[in-house]
């Protein structure tokens, strides 16, 4: 026995090292994809584009002298499918496609207008891909988006992904992107990438300084079941998060209650929103409850917030300020797209499971009916490191 | 008395020729025979003196180191005497002063007035002559060529069939010294030496009880070699005694000079990479191990000791832990842990990650790393295996080399091999880190263990070259079978981990406080398991108590 | 006897966890979701019920005659050639367990890890080990399952913890909405899964304590569908519906982990806990075949058919299914009813009934 288990061990490395150790992939073999992007053709076609690494120019300090050169590489093609597109570029492209590390998926706005589902399949369905990658659509195309350099980081792609990650505005992963598809009740909504101009790089005069324009993130990408149906801006973007209950960073800006024309920034702390639905056979409705504390930390007018009363009249403009978002949001959603990206369907779904089988396939009409209330509490727990003003005169 | 010898004569001159007669005289020697120990245990003295020094002679013909002195007793020439003994395996002041001062100058005084007679003589030495701390008294000339050999001196008494064995022993040895292989920082610091005896000692003077037993055999049909078999009875399973006084019955071997010798015929899987008898030179250790209910085989002539059952978990203990403070030994007990882990598998993990599974590295690492592989002309599995095996070469040259120029090994390894090979592009700085941290980690734990996990590391090097993550998997799944399948005398080499004795588990990768290690290893002490008193958690007095 | 071993309860129970939860951690969640959708968990739970009456019914059976294996007894009840007819059908049985779930176990390294990889390497490799184990004995994989089960049991929970901040647990709810029917058919499946339990009656005469059989199978059992659950409410609160379309939905649930840009790519651990997990399935099922296979033809060892016994379960698992999908639909489709009705719960049942009227076996206990 010991001996056959030997020379099983052995026709095992004999085997190995005869038939090239199969899926052995050395790193230096490797195209290292780091944003892909996927654009339709006017012909129907997907054009897929690639950003890879240039792992040469990436050597970081010591031997060789690093930074030579740029350091990506962005290749496009086109086929019917994306594995189609990718072997195609496969013919171009001397290493291994390798998709492990893509950290942005980007939709061409033409592509996402035809519906999206088509795309999203080869990524869940290949091994490499991650499901936490982050989900875009770019306004234009996605090509563009993945040919900008970024001045901060080794790549854009990077570039867009810690913004994402950064969770300023509305940022989505594939997985939820995916749960989003699967999931009556709810219409997916995606970040939406931009090229704007992002800073300056300064030369030595001011003739020769360089605008950079870059990608980025400037505001969400409204979905009908699959199929892109129109963007919300940035502020609505906030309104949006309000009424989806994400985790908030930001600020919010009011007007003095006191003084008009002058301006409050509180920075919010946390957050938190209730969506209750109610249906009594004929009309849905509902009560959204949103609980929002902050700290503020710029004042331009100069009330004395030691005082309860500023406080208070400071905590409803900022209950004020919020609502007016959520409203913004929810009026673009109901009004214009007429579709559901706040989840309203999944907790009417939750609430009433019997009622839901009659509602769900016209559930967008039945939200766009919906009269929704809102109901807000503020709190300003902290004020920075200053109680009153203390630039002003007494 | 004849009857005796005539038969013996034959046997010994049987085969000289006729003539020869009663002719004692050195030339007549046989210096081509060979005496086996049969022939020799079967010799008897004879009352003749000269009879007997001629069969001495002739058995250590050719042995310069003997030394054959014959003198009178007491300046009375009727009563001659002779004293065999191996040059420089006795002390010589001692055969000086008190056997052949004693015996040529100071036996007048003993017996003033009295007359020496032969017959009174032989009785007179053993009782008053000789002041020697150990005296034995023998009619064998095997037992006499045997004390010979061990460093005794053999006194011959003309017209006595009788030799005293004086032991005189005394010869050139190491001192006891500070441990070379086994350093701690914080305990005794002594090591065993290469002498029985010195060694019994140091384990006698740490348990002073009647019941540390020392038991003796000699081993090797050559060398006869003293092995001695300590156990404490009481606390030991005395079916582990007689299984390792069975085993080592079982040898039949001309030599054996280290322990190593005796460990390879007595344990459990010979096939095993692992070694399943311990070996230490620290009697702390060994005593320690006693006190558990282990057995322990010293050797003469070695200063490594065994000690049998040998359980895994011991490759993670040292001494020092149990002296130090628990909570900082069993931190450095996971701390070792994690080097046996890192020892076996960071190359072949390494290797894995970087040719199979990409995925695995956080994306910022994956591109220094690949940026750090673009230039690297070798597949990462080949470039991993050179330099294990220039570390191999590295460390065991550093072992051989005359120490003088142990500087300039360590200075080529880190410098030209590490530094230039990275600077010339041949090996990537991530190889080297790794290989480098898997040398220094396998030396951070017991040595004996690290040697067969060294050895282990090829081959899972290998299977992570050719099938990644999985092959390594494999391969610690394969050895982890095997250590299962592993016992040292009966004992569970996985115990107490597998099978589970949640009790033992307070001396494996935790070391428990004293006070609450209050049993013996199961399977081992299981004769006697209470080790300590319960309750002796230290705790301020009792309010009641304080004044 | 043939095998010289004896566990105690401690392994035994170990021995029992890991006959189920590796290969059930990775795919459960998909089988269950894809019948009774969120309501997948009331599935386990019922399934855990039925395990639990049908290791009392083996250990019951198995109590009977304490001194014969699964293997032994049916002669005894139904008189020699039924009861070797139902030994032998049980001794096909468990090589065709080990047939499916080695084929499963290549199948997932394909395509979740290695997909150039032919799919007999791994298959090879692990069969030479659990061989390896088997060849030694009860008492060493045993020994080694102490060792690597705590090991993935922590795996399991510390991976769900890490998935913890993907989860929303509004993804289980409506709780019920579809009515009894889909849960219970969900139930099949893990049933037939955690049903492997009635391997205890090959267990019990290497005991150490056969009395703490009851204890032993029903402890097994709990923690196997505590941790089938906790899997199963974990993938379900990462992926809502799409769980179900998921093959592996445990390999999934690691792949979406990122904490701290750091803590992130976990799936090998969901590697190690499947190799070793199977491994230690796998050298049960396997022992179970060997013994049983010695048993029926009366030999005095079974190590020499170790061997053949692992060939023969090679050779069907690289002939069983022409594709992974195929080995799904089988699974799904088949298994269930196939084991349940025959094997887990039919003959042990017939077995206990006439074995009960007719007063064979001890009341002893």
């Amino acid at each position: 026995m010991r001996k056959l288990l030997a020379c099983l061990a052995l026709l095992i490395v004999v085997a190995g090292i005869f038939s090239g150790c199969w899926s052995r992939k050395e790193m230096s073999e490797l195209a290292i994809v780091l944003g892909a992007g996927v654009d339709r053709t006017p012909d129907g076609q997907v054009r897929l584009t690639l950003q890879l690494a240039r792992t040469g120019a990436l050597a970081g300090g010591g031997e060789g002298g690093g930074g030579r050169g740029a350091t990506t590489w962005v290749v496009s093609g086109t086929g019917s499918t994306i594995l189609d597109a990718q072997r195609k570029l496969a013919e171009r492209i001397s290493r291994h496609i390798n998709w492990t590390h893509n950290v942005v998926y980007i939709f061409g706005e033409e592509a996402a207008r035809h519906g999206i589902r088509q795309y999203t399949n080869y990524y869940s369905r290949s091994p490499q891909p991650r499901e936490i990658t982050w989900v875009l659509v770019a306004k234009g195309e996605a090509k563009d988006i993945l040919e900008t350099i970024s001045q901060l980081e080794n790549t854009s792609a990077q570039d867009i992904g810690y913004l994402a990650r950064a969770k300023t505005g509305f940022s989505i992963n594939f997985k939820d992107f995916k749960v989003m598809l699967a999931t009556k009740g709810s219409n997916p909504i995606a970040s939406r990438v931009e090229i704007v101009e992002r800073g300056v790089t300064l030369g030595p005069e001011k003739e020769k300084s360089v605008v950079h324009k870059g990608a980025a993130l400037t505001g969400t990408a409204v979905f009908r079941e699959e199929k892109l149906v129109g963007w919300l801006d940035e502020s609505e973007t906030r309104g949006l998060l309000w009424l989806r209950g994400e985790i908030l960073k930001g600020v919010i800006t009011l007007s003095s209650p006191t003084e008009p024309g002058k301006e409050i920034s509180v920075e919010i702390m946390r957050g938190h929103t209730e969506v209750e639905p109610y249906y009594d056979g004929e009309s849905v409705w509902f009560v959204v409850k949103i609980v929002v504390e902050g700290d503020l930390l710029e004042q331009q007018s100069s009330e004395d917030i030691t005082e309860r009363d500023v406080r208070k009249a400071i905590e409803e403009e900022m209950a004020r300020e919020v609502e007016e978002k959520a409203r913004l949001a929810l009026d673009k959603a109901q009004g214009e797209y007429g579709v559901d990206i706040f989840g309203f369907g999944m907790a009417f779904h939750r609430k009433y499971p019997r009622e839901w089988a009659e509602l769900e396939d016209r559930w967008d009409e039945v939200f766009a009916g919906a009269y929704v209330d809102f109901v807000l509490e503020s709190h300003l727990r902290r004020s920075g490191l200053l109680g009153k003003r203390g630039s002003v005169r007494e | 008395m004849t009857r005796f010898v005539k038969p013996l004569r034959v046997r010994l001159f049987g085969r000289r020729k006729k003539g020869s007669g009663q002719d004692n005289s050195p030339k007549d020697l046989q210096k081509d025979k060979v005496f086996s120990d049969q022939e020799l245990q079967n010799l008897g003295l004879s009352p003749d003196l000269q009879a007997n020094l001629l069969q001495v002679r002739e058995i250590l013909s050719e042995c310069s180191d003997v030394v054959f002195r014959e003198f009178d007793f007491a300046q009375d020439e009727r009563i001659k005497l002779a004293l065999i003994y191996v040059d420089g395996l006795v002390d010589k002041t001692q055969v000086s002063d008190q056997i052949l001062r004693s015996l040529m100058l100071d036996a007048p005084l003993v017996e003033q007035g009295g007359e020496f007679t032969r017959a009174r003589a032989f009785m007179l030495i053993k009782k008053k002559l000789l002041p020697m701390h150990d005296l034995k008294e023998t009619n064998n000339l095997g037992q006499v060529i045997d004390a010979v050999l061990e460093g005794a001196g053999v006194l011959l008494v003309n017209g006595h069939a009788c030799a005293i064995i004086n032991y005189s022993r005394g010869w050139e040895g190491r001192k006891v010294e500070e441990s070379q292989t086994e350093l701690v920082v914080r305990g005794p610091r002594e090591a065993f030496v290469e002498t029985l005896r010195v060694n019994t000692s140091l384990l006698r003077r740490k348990i002073k009880n009647p019941n540390l037993k020392i038991e003796t055999m000699k081993l090797g049909e050559v060398t006869k070699t003293d092995v001695a078999v300590v156990y404490i009875k009481g606390i030991v399973n005395d079916k582990i005694v007689a299984e390792v006084k069975e085993r080592l019955n079982r040898i039949k071997i001309d030599a054996v000079l280290e322990t190593g010798y005796i460990e390879e015929l007595i344990e459990d899987s010979p096939w095993s990479p692992f070694c399943t008898l311990l070996h230490t030179e620290r009697p702390d250790k060994v005593a320690a191990n006693l006190l558990e209910g282990r057995v322990a085989i010293l050797v003469d002539g070695t200063p490594y000791v065994l000690t049998a059952p040998l359980l895994f978990v011991e490759s993670l203990q040292t001494p020092e832990d149990y002296y130090q403070r628990w909570p900082v030994s069993s931190a450095t007990r996971l701390f070792r842990l994690f080097t046996i882990i890192v020892s076996l598998l960071a190359p072949s993990v390494y290797v894995a990650i970087i040719t199979y599974h990409h995925e695995m590295l956080p994306t910022a690492l994956l591109l220094s790393m690949a940026a750090q592989r673009e230039l690297v002309p070798f597949p990462v599995f080949v470039e991993a295996f050179a330099m294990e095996f220039t570390f191999e070469i590295l460390r065991e040259a550093s072992i051989r080399l005359p120490r003088q120029v142990g500087q300039a090994v360590s200075i080529v390894g880190a410098l030209i091999i590490g530094e230039a090979a990275v600077r010339a592009g041949l090996v990537g700085a991530g190889t080297v880190i790794v290989v480098a941290l898997t040398g220094i980690a396998s030396f951070a734990y017991c040595y004996a263990a690290s040697m067969s996990i060294r050895l282990l590391r090829f081959p899972i090097l290998v299977l992570a070259g050719i099938l990644g993550l999985y092959g390594v998997i494999c391969g610690v799944l394969f050895i982890l079978v095997h250590l299962a399948t592993l016992r040292s005398f009966g004992v569970p080499f996985l115990s107490p981990v597998a099978p589970l004795n949640t009790g033992g588990l307070k001396d494996t990768v935790v070391r428990a406080p004293w006070w609450a290690m209050l049993r013996r290893p199961r399977l081992i002490g299981m004769a006697n398991p209470q080790r300590e008193a319960e309750g002796l958690k230290p705790a301020p007095p009792p309010a009641g108590r304080k004044r | 006897m043939l095998e010289g071993g004896k566990i105690d309860s401690k392994q035994a129970i170990l021995l029992m966890v890991a006959m189920v939860l590796p290969t059930a951690f990775l795919s459960v969640a998909a089988v269950t979701a894809s019948l009774a959708k969120q309501d997948g968990w009331i599935s386990i739970l019922l399934a855990t019920l039925g395990a639990l009456l049908i290791a009392w019914l083996a250990v019951s059976l198995g109590l009977r005659f304490p001194e014969k294996t699964l293997f032994q007894f049916p002669e005894v009840i139904l008189g020699k050639w039924p009861g070797k007819v139902v030994a032998f059908l049980y001794i096909w049985w468990y090589i065709h367990l080990n047939v499916e779930v080695l084929r499963q176990y290549g199948s997932f390294l394909v395509a979740a890890f290695m997909p150039e990889t032919p799919i007999s390497v791994f298959m090879l490799l692990i069969m030479a080990i659990a061989a390896y184990a088997v060849r030694n004995g009860l008492e060493v994989y045993s020994r080694v399952n102490e060792l690597i089960l705590p090991l993935i049991l922590v795996s399991v929970v510390i991976l769900n913890i890490l998935a913890a901040p993907e989860m929303s647990m509004k993804r289980l709810l409506p709780v019920f909405e579809h009515g009894a029917v889909p849960i219970i058919k969900g139930a099949v499946m893990p049933t037939a899964w955690m049903g492997e339990i009635v391997t205890m009656a090959v267990l019990i005469p290497y005991l150490n304590k056969a009395k703490e059989a009851y204890r032993i199978a029903i402890t097994a059992t709990l923690i196997a569908g505590f941790f089938m659950l906790i899997t199963q409410l974990a993938d379900v609160a990462i992926f809502g519906p799409v769980t179900a379309a998921w093959l592996f939905p445990g390999l999934d649930a690691a792949r979406v982990i990122h904490l701290a840009n750091f803590l992130e790519r976990l799936e090998p651990v969901v590697m190690v806990i499947w190799v070793a997990g199977v491994m230690i399935k796998i050298s049960v099922f396997y022992w179970a075949a060997a013994l049983g296979s010695a048993q029926w033809l009366e030999l005095k060892d079974y190590k020499p058919l170790v061997l053949p016994v692992g060939v023969i379960i090679y050779a069907l698992s690289i002939m069983a299914h022409d594709s992974l999908l195929d080995l799904f639909a089988f699974l799904g489709m088949f298994w269930g009813p196939y084991a349940l009705t025959l094997f887990i719960v039919g003959m042990p049942l017939l077995l206990l009934v006439v074995a009960v009227i007719r007063g064979q076996g001890g009341s002893r206990h």
